[in-house]
């Protein structure tokens, strides 16, 4: 919104401050100036500023919104533009009705048509305020109005049209005119129920939806759509001598949704689809009244005046202890100052036992309770004296970090450390990426307005996002990637949606110089460090469809499984376009649950320091197993036959195939054992002759 | 003859560098047919009266003859092991161990937990499929309300399930989780329908806080800030905190910095504006207390959010955002740049 210099100091007589200070009050006050030009308007050096104005703050897309912030900060009044009683009458007519709504104390007649206006469907609207005048002839607007709409982005049109949007960025309030001989019959306000379109005001064909807009019509036609833009059948020109002008309050939420639908956002719908003030509507349309009477011919003008208004905004009385400004800055504001602030900005402030009642004006619909007004206090007392150079020190409290968050933070440190990049990817993928990667028993989860359509699925592997990466690095001529990624990963499991922490660990070796144990002991490094060696490997009954299916294990983690680890195939079939291929070398994947890991990893317990007495004794066995045995169940279960005490390392020194089988060399070394001791266990262990 | 072994014997070690040729002479002059043992046995042919002196003699040569053999020795020994060290040296190869690196946006969000940790708060996350209690209506924003124009939403099942537009919902999730006191930091990944381009992505980050005590004020939540704007740009850097609306704060603020390009006094960077937003923050609306079952008359409380995304880019020199998912982002071999 912007403002000129020269129209505040008319409207704030007194003012001494110069545009930059008033652009930095208003800053620091909520409404950030983003321009500030000097030009000139009516031979005179003047300034423009253009501020943003807060969602809340509808009063501000006016003139005389910044008006009132800007007297209010400099103890000062406004002074509106006078306007004098307007020589109208409501129209008797069989067809008037009036009925007494009452809200509250007031009471107030409730106009739903006349002769030429009607209110078919009030739903959705606050108020309407027209008048019909007859008589006036429609002209070029004078010098002075061009030159000002022009200063504030707008083009003239003719008179009516430009004193219309004079008064709108005055008052805040938006007003349509219409021709009423280009009129057939009544003017109504409705919901739309039959048309298909309606041609705006430049030109513009939009496309409507039955039942969704409010709109005005006549007998006949489509004349515009009820607080955004107004259709060429009733348009203005400078023949117009019959008008009726209305200016409306409607739901905002409808107005939005029906400017949003259209695609129709003009300066009437950006403020009629949010709150504005009702109560507002009389000094905007008597202005503008005013206005026209006096800048068009109007000898014999004829005005009547139509007010459906069926109940009638009142400001809430708002309880109020005038110290807590102080507490919410944490500077002293005084209780006299604060009370100061908010009669300045207009609010009615009245003693009520050892609070206040404050009462809004009604054109701040964004004040209704304590806090607002102490916003309204703070901001104009001023942000900029609160001090923040020093530290707060706040009360220590209790530590609530979920293990998830440490054990995510280890695990990326210890991947860095045995180098491995870390990625990052977007969960939304493509059904083929699923498809390739999902091993788990759930659902998929599917976006409704993804923003690319070929990548509607949230992620049920994260290897998804590690296959995307590898392709572009494949393409960029990486020989060897080590990559990561710890994100969530998502599925639908009966109605429920689901997500999980899960960690993903891609090795790509051109050269094909690793295999999968080297993922294995990059996995293992990890779960050890995080205290446990109770690891063993499945072979998986779940696989991704990119697995090469003979090299895919569960990984199970004190007999709970929780995750997978696999080489990948070079090519796999996919669902249509891209189908998975890699373009040499070998790749493996491991993924790990870390939601489930960081509740298992609670029970473990890290004692690996011993006291050394005795010279370690290490003896090695030859076992032969099956190629389908497991010699990892085997170790295990030799552990299990020796005591903990005892038991210094086991590991598998050499295999070596012959034929079906496998030829094992296991190495033990005993502790705190002599050597008869532990020859004697070994022998026993593994069923040895001596 | 007895003068001319010694002198012989020393110009032949010095010309022998083994302990082969070394035992060589020592047989040659020690051994049982060496040259000394035969000038010993010629005593018996010498008049008695000379034997005497003649053996003193001899015995003094065959001494003089052990030490320089066994000096050699020890010389020979010292050369050996000097050689055997040498051909037993390794040399240092010209290799480069490949390490790893963490994500621009986990070290970014690495180096504000480590700062809010550092002043006692927790660190939180949340569930990125959201409903619209949790990530609207909580934080007081009601379905027609304007402040959800400001976010398009891309849905799951509209209008229940969506991801959510602002990590503001995890607040919600704390307020109703946990009971006061306590002040908690997450950072996160947010959702909007947006189009795609160099600088803006529908998957963004954001870091965000929100501490409940028995009492808070502006002046705690702008010391926090300023703390923080130092610790990332320095003591140097300008930042200024003014009015700003948020519909789940009351009064709300937001911190600008002072253009680190102009320095206040405008360019394209700031849109010649001379300061930077960095976020938004506030006082805790007492209706968002009020739907955690939190009791704003006994409890207060702060919140606030930054954008990530553009500090990582500005702070790694990446400038394009698509290139934080993945794609582009490449981690140089031969270079270890971490300037954090």
């Amino acid at each position: 919104m912007k403002i000129l210099y020269s129209d505040i100091k008319k409207l704030v007589p007194g003012l001494k401050a110069i545009p930059k200070q008033m652009g930095e009050f208003l800053t620091m006050a909520g409404f950030m100036m983003d321009g500030f030009e000097e030009i000139k308007y009516q031979g005179k050096k003047d300034f423009s500023i253009s501020l943003e104005v807060r969602h809340n703050r509808t009063d501000c897309l006016s003139v005389i919104g910044f008006a009132n912030e800007i007297a209010a900060k400099w103890n000062l009044k406004v002074k509106l533009p006078r306007v004098g009683a307007i020589p109208a009458s409501a129209e008797a007519c069989p067809t008037l009705s009036f009925r007494r709504a009452s809200v509250g104390k007031h009471e107030l007649p409730l106009q739903k048509k006349s002769r030429n206006i009607e209110i078919v469907n009030g739903k959705y609207i606050k108020r309407v305020l027209a008048y019909e005048i007859n008589g006036i002839q429609n002209k070029k607007s004078p010098r002075w109005l061009i030159d000002w709409l022009a200063l504030y982005d707008m083009n003239s049109k003719n008179l009516l049209v430009d004193l219309s949007n004079y008064v709108m960025l005055l008052t805040g309030h938006p007003s349509h005119l219409l021709d009423t001989t280009k009129m057939h019959g009544k003017l109504h306000w409705d919901m739309n129920k039959k048309y298909k379109t309606i041609t705006t005001l430049d030109g513009t064909l939009v496309n409507l939806t039955r039942d969704r807009e409010i709109i005005l019509r006549d007998d006949k036609n489509i004349l515009a759509l009820a607080g955004i833009v107004g259709g060429k059948k009733a348009e203005l020109d400078l023949n117009t001598t019959s008008i009726i002008a209305e200016m409306a309050i409607y739901d905002p939420g409808t107005v939005r949704k029906n400017s949003s639908g259209t695609r129709v956002i003009t300066e009437a719908s950006t403020r009629l689809s949010r709150w504005l003030d009702p109560n507002g509507l009389d000094y905007a349309m008597d202005l503008l009244i005013n206005l026209i009477l006096k800048y068009c011919d109007n000898q014999k003008a004829i005005l009547k005046k139509f007010n459906y208004y069926p109940r009638k905004y009142s400001a809430p009385k708002i309880k109020f202890d005038p110290a807590k400004p102080a507490i919410y800055a944490g500077i002293a504001i005084a209780q006299e100052e604060a009370l100061k602030i908010l009669k300045n900005l207009r609010f009615t402030v009245k003693k009520n036992g050892k609070h206040y009642l404050v009462l809004p004006p009604t054109d701040r619909l964004d004040v209704t309770l304590e806090e607002d007004l102490i916003e309204e206090v703070v901001r104009l007392y001023g942000f900029e004296k609160i001090p923040v150079s020093a530290v707060p020190k706040l009360e220590v409290v209790k530590n609530i970090t979920p293990k998830v968050v440490n054990l995510a933070e280890k695990i990326r440190d210890i991947l860095s450390i045995l180098g491995y990049d870390e990625i990052l990817s977007s969960p939304l993928t493509t059904k083929e990426s699923n498809k390739l990667t999902n091993y788990t028993d759930w659902e998929l989860v599917t976006t409704q307005n993804a923003v690319n359509e070929e990548y509607p699925d949230l992620r049920q592997s994260i290897g998804a996002g590690l296959l995307n990466q590898l392709e572009e690095y494949e393409k960029k001529n990486l020989s060897f990637i080590q990559i990561f990624e710890v994100g969530k990963i998502f599925g639908q499991i009966g109605k429920k949606y689901e997500e999980r922490e899960s960690l993903g660990i891609l090795i790509y070796d051109s050269e094909k110089n690793n295999d999968i144990n080297n993922l294995k002991n990059t996995l293992e490094t990890i779960l050890r460090y995080l205290g446990t060696d109770l690891i063993n490997y499945n072979k998986s009954v779940k696989k991704p469809a990119i697995t090469n299916p003979f090299s895919c294990y569960d990984v199970i983690v004190k007999n709970k499984p929780i995750g997978i680890i696999y080489k990948l195939k070079p090519q796999a079939a996919s669902l249509a376009q891209r189908p998975w291929q890699l373009k040499s070398g070998k790749a493996y994947f491991a993924e790990i649950n870390l939601t489930l890991l960081s509740d298992i990893i609670n029970t473990f317990k890290n004692k690996t320091a011993v006291e050394l007495t005795k010279k370690l004794v290490t003896l090695d066995a030859n076992l032969e197993l099956s190629k389908t045995s497991s010699v990892n169940k085997l170790i295990e279960n030799f552990k299990k036959k020796i005591d903990r005490r005892n038991l210094w390392s086991i590991e598998i020194k050499d295999a070596f195939p012959v034929g079906n089988k496998v030829k094992y060399t296991i190495r033990v070394s005993y502790q705190e054992l002599d050597d008869p001791e532990a020859k004697k266990l070994h022998l026993k262990l593994f069923r040895l002759n001596s | 003859m007895k003068q001319n072994i010694i002198y012989e014997l020393k110009s032949q070690l010095h010309k022998i560098s083994s302990e082969e040729e070394r035992k060589f002479l020592w047989r040659k002059y020690m051994g049982k047919a060496g040259l000394i043992k035969k000038l010993l046995g010629n005593l018996g042919k010498l008049p008695k009266e000379k034997r005497k002196s003649e053996a003193v003699a001899i015995q003094k040569i065959q001494k003089e003859a052990i030490d320089l053999l066994n000096r050699k020795e020890n010389e020979i020994k010292k050369s050996e092991f000097k050689i055997n060290l040498e051909k037993d040296a390794e040399q240092l190869e010209y290799t480069m161990p490949k390490i790893g690196h963490l994500h621009p946006l986990t070290q970014t969000i690495r180096m504000m937990n480590n700062f809010f940790i550092e002043m006692g708060y927790s660190i939180m996350e949340g569930p990125e499929i959201e409903t619209d209690e949790y990530c609207f209506k909580r934080l007081n924003v009601p379905e027609d309300h304007p402040a959800r124009d400001m976010q398009d939403t891309i849905y799951i099942e509209e209008p229940n399930y969506f991801l959510r537009t602002q990590t503001s919902s995890i607040e919600t999730r704390i307020l109703e989780k946990y009971d006061p006191p306590f002040k908690v930091a997450f950072p996160g990944r947010a959702y909007r329908n947006e189009k795609v381009n160099k600088s803006n992505h529908f998957v963004f980050h954001q870091y965000q806080g929100v501490v409940v005590l028995k009492k808070v004020s502006l002046k705690d939540l702008f010391g926090t800030f300023n703390y923080l704007f130092q610790r990332m740009y320095g003591k140097d850097v300008i930042v200024r905190y003014r009015n700003k609306y948020y519909p789940e704060v009351e009064p709300g603020a937001g911190p600008d910095m002072q253009c680190f390009n102009c320095h206040g006094k405008g360019c394209r960077l700031c849109k010649n504006v001379g300061w930077i937003e960095m976020g938004g923050s506030g006082i805790i609306h007492p209706n968002v207390l009020r739907m955690a079952g939190i009791d704003p008359k006994k409890w207060m409380g702060f919140a606030f959010g930054l954008g990530l995304d553009r500090w990582a880019m500005a702070k790694y020199k990446i400038t394009d955002i698509r290139t934080l998912l993945g794609g582009n982002l490449g981690y140089k071999y031969y270079e270890n740049e971490n300037t954090l």
